[in-house]
């Protein structure tokens, strides 16, 4: 019962006009950079960090922007997928199968009916997830240590270079260069400075937003520029945007089978909605069996990844606001905004800022309403933004990268690094080494040295520590099994479904 | 196979066949050009990084653990990904080296880039980002006249949203102020 008052105590919060408003512009840009290929949730967050500095906007009301941006472009992903074969994120991959078939045979209506319906039902249901459990696990952590942060951050790379998609050895490089990165300034322990090259300006350290602009907005900028604008005005016609019972109830049981499976995956640190996705729709396809038309336009083909990768992006929200460790390239630069807001997610957050924690948790139901909302009746508005030619949108968003990058600091020496890591974050594309461990690197990179030092220097220089607790030693067997665990995988199944796509997966 | 027909995240239509980018049967058991030159970099990095770490000596030991101990982490990260893809071939999707009109057109947007951080100080915010949106609009193959209109359009629309409405100071150009 004191859960449902202070759920109802957020409500309050989360209809005041400011946040109300704040959560309509959250899931509307979702949307339509979830929609956009190229441009990204991570990218849009990334920009919209410094405006909400900016704008001095209330650090409660910030985050309901900023997630909103987050869950509400898992919706909007799937509408690129459907109508082009062109998935918005890697977490829409595997809707375009069944997605895009239902488009060619005519039922694209259909298909954005069922796939914003099953959004709505893994964004719901999953926030019911979050509302049991996150305060089960928040009461959980408060008795972590130092060691046990250490041994959890560990998990969380050792995940995310595991399950980042492609080669371990190349995910493991990944996340080392972001950890580099996380090293540049002075050391905060004994001040002196570490790769700074001798530049004033790297003295205070990367900042996280410049380099996440660089490595994912101005990399595609420059992936773009190699690839062919052909065919892409094309939208087909999809005819009205609803969807019979009889397909509805065909597909009731899928989407809370999806959203259940999507949320488990998405609690767990480096997998998320890729893998949740593909998970739910093997898993349907297999219940199914011969009953199905999977591959072939079945309504269920859309329903299980679309409810399982938006619970697995609301559950992934659990571990970044009760332990404040993020377990994917998003997460960990929401992390980043929510400690420039001055807010320290972790066990304490729930008690200290129960109006920010429940106001942003009864946000998401009302985002996930106006979702529904906007993309059932108005998707037609949405789909004309597909049709903005690329020589507009690309200028524009790269404009728009340009200020964002230089309101940090206000300083040209930071257009001039994020254009490097533009570069760096292509070649990174072009050799296949994935993008989100960088992220997570220097984003965790610094918690994690904080707290091996602070267990350290409480133990006097005893590594022994690190391994005394059994929490600890549960969450570094977790993060040795989940080295090791896909590499045993990969020895009984001949194709890894995660290897398809190319290795910018995970940022979701 | 019907996965392999999904086109990946970001990719476009013109994506694939059309720039010889699909990555097809590639050469097997052998560690191909592009990952002998990551492999490479990644091995020079982890050394690098690894010789900088010995240099950072502190006077009296605050704590135990020291500002070497995390560089050094990197540096074995850096290493054992730069050995490992020195060393495993990856038989499944080779990497293909971007062609030469592809460098050549990221080439031309990168000088774009570094001219907008240089020019934005003088030319200020106004006629640089104009500049910027119509030169990449021109590189992404649209009419210069409609990348002007684009440019100048975006650029009174940001310098409204965040010089007015935001109070965030962009710069004027120190050309028009002297």
């Amino acid at each position: 019962m004191d859960t449902l008052r202070l759920l109802l105590n957020g409500f309050g919060v989360a209809l005041q006009p400011l946040n109300l408003g704040l959560a309509l512009a959250g899931v509307g840009t979702g949307t339509f950079v979830g929609m956009l290929p190229g441009i990204g949730p991570i990218n849009a967050i990334a920009i919209l960090i410094p405006v909400v500095f900016a704008a001095g906007i209330p650090p409660g009301s910030a985050l309901i922007l900023l997630v909103g941006i987050y869950y509400g472009s898992q919706y909007g992903n799937s509408i690129s997928t459907i109508l082009l074969n062109v998935p918005g994120t890697a977490s829409a991959v595997v809707t375009a199968i069944d997605g895009y078939s239902m488009t060619r045979q005519g039922r694209g209506g259909p298909a954005l009916a069922i796939s914003a319906i099953s959004s709505f039902v893994g964004g719901t249901l999953s926030i019911f997830g979050l509302v049991l459990f996150a305060p089960v696990l928040a009461g959980w952590a408060i008795r972590f240590g130092p060691a046990e942060y250490f041994a959890l951050m560990i998990f969380a790379f050792s995940a995310l270079s595991s399950f980042a998609g492609g080669s371990l050895p190349r995910a493991l490089a990944s996340t080392g260069f972001g950890l580099w990165l996380a090293t540049v300034g002075l050391d905060p322990n004994s001040a002196i400075p570490r790769y700074t090259f001798g530049r004033i300006e790297l003295l205070d350290g990367m900042d996280f937003v410049v380099v996440t602009i660089g490595l994912f907005a101005v990399s595609e900028v420059f992936q773009l520029l190699t690839e062919s604008d052909a065919g892409r005005s094309t939208a087909a016609a999809f005819g009205r945007v609803a969807v019979s019972g009889r397909e509805l109830a065909a597909s009731a049981w899928t989407m809370v089978r999806g959203s259940g499976l999507g949320f488990l995956v998405g609690v767990l640190p480096g997998a998320g909605g890729t893998i949740a996705s593909f998970l739910a729709y093997s898993t349907e396809e297999r219940i199914a069996g011969p009953d199905g038309t999977f591959g072939d336009g079945d309504v269920r083909g859309v329903a299980a990844p679309e409810s399982a990768n938006n619970a697995a992006a609301n559950g992934a929200l659990i571990p970044l606001l009760t332990l404040g460790v993020p377990g994917s390239g998003t997460t960990a630069v929401l992390l980043g905004a929510l400690l420039g807001l001055g807010i320290t997610p972790g066990p304490l957050l729930l008690q200290e800022e129960p109006d920010l924690f429940w106001g942003l948790v009864a946000s998401m139901y009302v985002g996930n309403a106006l979702l529904l909302l906007l993309n059932l009746p108005l998707v037609g508005l949405f789909v004309r933004a597909l049709l903005v030619p690329r020589w507009i949108l690309v200028p524009s968003v790269s404009a728009l990268a340009f200020v964002a990058v230089y309101a940090v600091n206000g300083s040209a020496f930071d257009l001039v690094l994020m254009t490097l890591f533009g570069v760096c974050g292509w070649l990174m594309r072009a050799f296949r080494f994935p993008l989100a461990p960088v992220v997570l690197g220097l984003v965790l990179g610094p918690l994690m040295e904080k707290n091996l030092r602070r267990a350290m220097a409480l133990s006097g220089g005893e590594w022994g520590v690190l391994f005394d607790s059994p929490i600890a030693l549960v969450l570094w067997g977790l993060a040795a099994f989940s080295l090791l665990a896909p590499t045993a995988l990969r020895r009984w199944t001949p194709e890894p479904v995660g290897s398809e796509s190319p290795a910018q997966e995970n940022t979701g | 196979m019907r996965r392999g027909e999904v086109a990946g995240p970001g990719a476009t239509a013109g994506r694939g066949g059309a720039n010889g980018r699909d990555p097809g049967p590639s050469s097997n058991g052998a560690v191909g050009l592009a990952d002998r030159i990551a492999g490479t970099t990644l091995l020079l990095l982890a050394g690098a990084v690894g010789i900088e770490a010995t240099t950072f000596e502190v006077a009296f030991l605050a704590d135990p653990v020291g500002p070497k101990a995390l560089p050094f982490v990197v540096a074995l990260l850096l290493a054992i990904g730069g050995l490992r893809t020195l060393t495993r071939p990856r038989p499944r999707r080779d990497v293909h080296l971007p062609d030469a009109s592809s460098i050549r057109r990221i080439a031309a947007g990168l000088v774009v880039f570094l001219l907008y951080a240089g020019a934005l100080p003088w030319l200020g915010f106004f006629l640089s980002t104009t500049m910027v949106v119509a030169g990449l609009a021109v590189l992404f193959g649209g009419p210069w006249r409609g990348g002007l209109a684009a440019g100048l359009t975006l650029s009174a629309a940001l310098w409204l949203l965040f010089v007015a409405l935001l109070s965030l100071p962009l710069p004027l150009g120190e050309l028009w102020i002297r």
